[in-house]
């Protein structure tokens, strides 16, 4: 019979104790623990022991030297699922630096090492260098590398914000640009744009702010260009020859292709449904936040190592997917997510001046709505919503209402964004939700509203509005437009409906390399996670390279 | 200059701005009708002092020092994480404690004062390798206290976890004295029938050590040079305040988010303390 295997979470008491019985009764055990050695040795809490009973643990040690136990220390389980009776794992076992069978604890190490951090085995209380014992009651020694500041950690791309920050300290800006380019090919653009989740996590904050991060890459974008500097973005010297199809100029796709021409793939094309670059930061950012020639300036550098961008060029009516499938080794996709969502009110579809926020921001960029007269009404309380309604402010509508159903509070959209649409003169109005959509002549006239109040919280933890009976109104409005949320065109999939698609209308992935379930097919950005910012696509498209590259790599 | 979230220190230098740089802006009245960008970007000396703001939050530089050193040559940076795919009959989930408190109540001064400690701090503190070789010291001014107080953080005298709390309490009691000279310590908490009827008498015994059954209250200091009140209502439903040098809480554990998500995953209940 096969010996049981057995794995026990946790490096405490417990953990141990569970480990050892099990190993007694002769079963194969694992035993994960989180941090970088086994903390077993404690205060009892079971029972009141002497002093010096106390840290002391024999179990420790037993388990330490026990032939049936497998210590994973400074593990983490990141995927467990049953199957076939079994419970698959994978387990990352994090590099100690430090091989302890050759250390011979004579602490040389500690001497020299510069670095002096908090100890967080000892709770914050004292320091250790980032050479050091982390229990050191085992001895066994470790070096702090591999945790990436929390910064670091919550960047969708994993920038080296440090690094970065840190040479802008020093005055040596164009380094800090090169580090940030080395995960990063938009920065000026992402710099600009960003909701910076890095700054979110920050631990100035815990002292009084965070570090303005997101500004300071756009500083040094800004400094590249105030010195007139073009810079060459480098390829591998090794080249490969296999075709690779990209839809989508966009963050995610953009991103995929400057990756993979960095890798050294020499035939990349990038098919672009709009005659403009960017995707969604061309046709959905407002140029006031993201100035286009800026935008354009990235995305020529990228199309310096060899890529080729074909504009006005759609899959499914140009060119058929199955098409590019054929004539491609891999294709990638990154159409983003460029259809508004409806209203379902009654009078949507029946007047003309009803425009989706996309539409309205896309045809505003491009240059076809230049101007507005009257008052416009924005529906919703996203991103898009106060873009939309800033954009109609400056495109000289009148008077801007933004209507939204819930309270400020619960507004998605970044506070800084709303702050800024109130001060130019947008006006806000909360807890109110469109019911239906008037009409004279064929034109919008205005929009019916009720009020909402809040009730209990919903699966998205925002209290839900409800209507209050009885509290219809009307708005006048010349132009409306519902912006309330955006979702993937999957049109240009045409017949190849092999595709195994979430129930939001994305493509279900790979968590790993961004591999659809059709073989060569891989998609990132937007169109897999639904709306999202920008530096997430923009990480979708480093996945769906790398994806690419193991691929056709291992062919 | 206290760094809130664990009261833990950070030194304020004069070339470092404690404000963090607003983004310059064109006014109102030039974004109307035209779509210029509102940001003008930081000016260079802006950005250089905003960049000195960061912490650089520590770790290893990669400055290999270490390894210049290492006689042994144990030390090696190349050394990979390892990704294992591994197959179990059964797992067997046991319960992370390390920073899985739940935040003590605020009342009781944790992170306001420097000394008041968790429980797991000061069960480092008496660990004879913890950060002061296991002598209790106060971390506000490096003192030894002649009065701790440790303190029950939330607990009803029915808590299922209160007997278990109130154990490490008392041990860490006897630790203390035995291992720092002439210190007292005041235990203050809720107590189950059942739990005096097993241990009072054994308790009561310890050197060193008063019981107290009361509910903490709040814990708190006038002036800076003062010693820590510690206020609680006793059996009797009194408010009765004590002073201390050193305030320890018993916290209540909670399961580790990781481990709730790995149960959730795996459809067991998750451990509990």
């Amino acid at each position: 019979m096969e010996t049981k295997e057995v794995l026990v979470v946790g490096g405490g008491p417990e953990g141990v104790r569970a480990a050892l019985e099990k190993a007694q009764a002769g079963v194969r055990v694992t035993l994960v623990e989180r941090f970088p050695a086994l903390g077993a040795a404690r205060i009892p809490r079971d029972r009141i022991v002497a002093p010096d009973a106390c840290f002391v643990n024999p179990e420790l040690e037993e388990a330490r030297v026990h032939p049936n136990i497998r210590i994973l220390a400074y593990s983490e389980i990141q995927k467990v699922r049953r199957e076939n009776g079994k419970i698959q794992t994978r387990i990352l076992k994090r590099s100690l630096r430090v091989d302890n069978d050759k250390c011979t604890d004579c602490k040389a190490c500690i001497q020299v090492c510069p670095v002096n951090m908090l100890d967080d085995f000892d709770e914050g209380l004292g320091f250790r260098t980032a050479v050091d014992y982390f229990n050191p009651q085992t001895a066994e020694f470790n070096i702090f590398k591999e945790d990436m500041p929390v910064c670091q950690q919550a960047c969708p791309v994993h920038l080296d914000i440090r690094g970065y920050v840190g040479r802008i300290a020093d005055g040596r800006h164009l380094e800090s640009l090169a580090l940030i380019r080395e995960r990063l090919p938009i920065p000026g653009s992402i710099g600009r744009i960003c909701p910076h989740p890095c700054e979110s996590a920050c631990n100035r904050q815990y002292l009084d702010a965070p570090i303005s991060i997101c500004f300071l890459k756009r500083f040094v974008a800004d400094v590249e260009i105030a010195r007139e500097i073009t810079p060459a973005y480098k390829t591998a010297s090794q080249k490969f020859p296999e075709k690779i199809a990209i839809i989508g100029a966009g963050p995610a796709g953009l991103t995929c292709a400057h990756d993979l021409a960095r890798l050294g793939y020499e035939n990349i094309t990038i098919y672009e449904s709009l005659p403009v670059p960017g995707g969604y930061l061309w046709v959905g950012i407002p140029e006031y936040r993201l100035p286009k020639k800026l935008l354009q300036r990235e995305v020529d550098l990228i199309c310096e190592m060899g890529i080729e961008i074909r504009y006005n060029t759609r899959i499914g009516e140009d060119i058929s997917f199955e098409e590019l499938q054929k004539s491609n080794d891999a294709v990638f996709i990154g159409a983003g997510c460029h259809r508004g969502l409806k209203l379902r009110i009654p009078g949507e579809d029946d007047f003309e001046g009803v425009v989706d926020c996309v539409t309205f921001l896309r045809e505003q960029a491009l240059g076809t709505r230049k101007s507005g007269t009257g008052k416009l009404i924005v529906i919703g309380g996203g991103n898009a919503a106060i873009d939309s309604a800033r954009v109609g402010w400056r495109m000289g509508f009148d008077e801007v209402y933004l209507v939204y159903r819930r309270t400020r509070r619960e507004m998605p959209a970044n506070s800084w964004e709303v702050d800024a649409a109130e001060h130019e003169g947008v006006v806000l109005q909360y807890l109110a939700a469109p019911v239906e959509i008037l009409g004279k002549n064929g034109a919008v006239s205005g929009v019916k509203c009720i009020q909402m109040k809040l009730g209990k919280p919903d699966a998205s933890g925002r209290r839900r509005p409800i209507p209050v009976k009885g509290s219809e109104y009307v708005i006048d409005a010349q132009t409306v437009v519902p912006a309330i949320s955006q979702t993937a065109n999957l049109e240009f999939l045409g017949k190849s409906t092999e595709f195994r698609l979430t129930r939001w209308n994305t493509f279900e992935v790979d968590p790993d390399t961004g591999a659809t379930n059709i073989e060569g097919v891989f998609a990132g950005g937007d169109v897999v996670s639904g709306p999202d910012i920008a530096i997430r696509a923009v990480a979708g498209g480093k996945r769906g390279a790398a994806g690419i590259h193991t691929y056709l790599r291992s062919r | 200059m206290v760094y809130e979230k664990q009261g833990r220190y950070i030194i304020p230098f004069d070339d470092v701005p404690a404000d963090r740089a607003p983004m310059p802006e064109i006014s109102v009245d030039e974004r109307r009708n035209n779509f210029v960008e509102i940001e003008t970007g930081f000016p260079e000396e802006t950005a250089i002092r905003e960049a000195k703001r960061c912490l650089s939050c520590r770790r290893c530089l990669g400055c290999a020092l270490c390894w210049a050193e290492c006689k042994p040559e144990a030390i090696d940076f190349s050394l990979p994480d390892e990704t294992l795919e591994l197959a179990f009959d059964e797992v067997v989930l046991t319960c992370g404690q390390d920073n899985a408190f739940c935040d003590p109540d605020p009342e009781l001064g944790f992170g306001r004062y420097a000394d008041v400690l968790t429980d797991l701090q000061f069960e480092r503190m008496l660990s004879p390798t913890g950060p002061t070789d296991g002598l209790a010291l106060s971390p506000l001014d490096g003192r030894i206290p002649a009065h701790v107080a440790i303190v029950q953080d939330g607990r009803s005298a029915e808590d299922p976890g209160l007997p278990a709390s109130l154990i490490l309490g008392v041990n860490m009691a006897q630790l203390c004295s035995a291992q720092t000279r002439d210190v007292k310590v005041t235990l203050i908490s809720p107590l189950s029938d059942e739990f005096k009827a097993r241990y009072e008498s054994q308790i009561r015994q310890i050197t060193g050590l008063t019981l107290i059954e009361g509910t903490p209250l709040s814990v708190g200091r006038e002036n800076d040079s003062d010693p820590l009140n510690v206020a609680y209502t006793s059996r009797s439903d009194e408010k009765v305040t004590i002073a201390a040098d050193l305030v320890v809480i018993l916290t209540r554990p909670d399961t580790a988010a990781y481990l709730r998500d790995l149960a959730r995953q795996l459809d067991t209940a998750p451990p509990a303390f």
